[in-house]
């Protein structure tokens, strides 16, 4: 699939899941609240740990700040249930890879956000819809 | 005499509670009962919705219709819009219940057993018991998430009945409903793979007219039903003054 199509699928997919607690389709949690869902970021690191767990995944990124110091940031990612089905398994992301994560930032602006993509070193990309 | 009287009146008064009994005691399924099961529509399977985005799987779908409300209904939602929470409490784990537990964006497996529809739901292990052996609604269950369901064959259709729902379920968000509320939904297959669900909730004090809404699912031969404990790592949280967030602590050391 193109680029763009996947961007406007993801972007429709987390509208719905914000959208969806108004009709039927409800699911875990709204995004809004917590994330800013108008707000795109990059951050490199080294993949810390996996979190492969219910109700959603968790991605922990070791980030060097400016001043050099590491600091540990937090990704929430999509079910395993999801992922799994979608090209996903629990080694997709090993720790020690470095990745060029793409998130939507906490609104509280602490370090972390809901993952978007995940770009490895060899090209290959991880996103929240599936992997490539 | 009179004493012998007695005893045969006791007598009969026992048998006849025996043979009432034996009579509403389910009957175990005969060989009959499972090779009729091969005549009904195949809902079997793992199916899931296929909504907007999922790895650009599926057709934007056009807004449902919302539930029009009656004018004390309608003043209860206002109340609750103005709380303003920022979530629901499943962002503390707590299942929907109906009818939002059929529109999750995780699969359902359907089990057709004689007698039953069996319909799990991947998110939060939910499991619906809907008994087609002829029962009627219990007059007055207990109130719970998922409601009492019964089901009848309509030709190719599965007709769903389901009263006495918990107050902690609501009909859509900030949309509390009555004890008069029931649901009734159609499950239809319209291809080889794919299912119509049409859910209708009428509820004569909350609602000003019923509330049909209609999903379709596709199968997913090759699925199985996940584990979903979402106790298991949530980190999401709705608080009491209706704030949410994410608790974002160390995870724990992994070997």
């Amino acid at each position: 699939m193109r680029p763009i199509a996947r961007a406007t699928g993801r972007a429709l997919f987390f509208t719905a899941m914000i959208c969806g607690v108004t009709a039927l389709a409800w699911s875990h949690h709204a995004a809004a609240p917590v994330f800013d869902m108008n707000a795109e970021k990059t951050v490199i690191g080294v993949v810390k740990q996996v979190d492969w767990t219910n109700p959603h995944i968790w991605i922990w990124l070791d980030v060097q700040n400016a001043s050099g110091q590491v600091e540990t940031w937090g990704f929430e990612g999509m079910s395993p249930n999801f992922l799994a089905r979608r090209g996903w398994t629990r080694t997709s992301l090993l720790p020690g890879t470095r990745i060029t994560v793409t998130f939507r930032p906490l609104r509280d602006g602490k370090a972390g956000g809901m993952f978007m993509t995940g770009k490895l070193g060899d090209g290959k990309v991880l996103t929240s819809a599936g992997a490539e | 005499m009179k004493h012998d009287t007695r005893i045969v009146l006791l007598l009969v008064t026992a048998v006849a509670i025996a043979v009432a009994a034996q009579e509403s005691k389910p009957k175990p399924p005969a060989a009959a009962d499972w090779a009729a099961l091969a005549k009904l529509p195949d809902l079997t399977g793992v199916w899931e919705a296929p909504t907007v985005g999922r790895g650009g799987r599926g057709p934007a779908a056009a807004p449902p219709p919302v539930p029009q409300l009656t004018p004390a209904y309608a003043a209860k939602k206002r109340e609750l819009d103005a709380r303003n929470f920022d979530d629901t409490d499943a962002a503390n784990c707590l299942p929907t219940g109906m009818p939002a537990i059929m529109g999750h964006p995780y699969p359902y497996e359907f089990l057709l057993t004689p007698g039953k529809v069996t319909i799990v739901s991947e998110a939060y292990m939910q499991v619906r018991h809907v008994y087609t052996d002829g029962r009627p609604l219990p007059a007055d269950p207990d109130p719970t998430f998922n409601g009492t369901s019964i089901g009848r064959w309509d030709r190719d259709t599965l007709v769903v009945e389901t009263i006495g729902f918990s107050p902690l379920t609501t009909i859509a968000r900030n949309t509390p409903h009555s004890d008069k509320m029931r649901t009734s939904e159609r499950f239809r297959l319209t291809g080889p793979d794919t299912m119509s669900v049409e859910t209708t909730v009428i509820d004569p004090e909350a609602l000003a007219k019923p509330w049909t809404t209609t999903r379709t699912l596709a199968r997913h031969r090759d699925w199985t039903i996940r584990e979903y404990i979402c106790e298991e790592n949530n980190r999401n949280f709705l608080d009491a003054q209706g704030k949410a967030g994410v608790k974002l602590d160390a995870p724990a050391k992994k070997e």
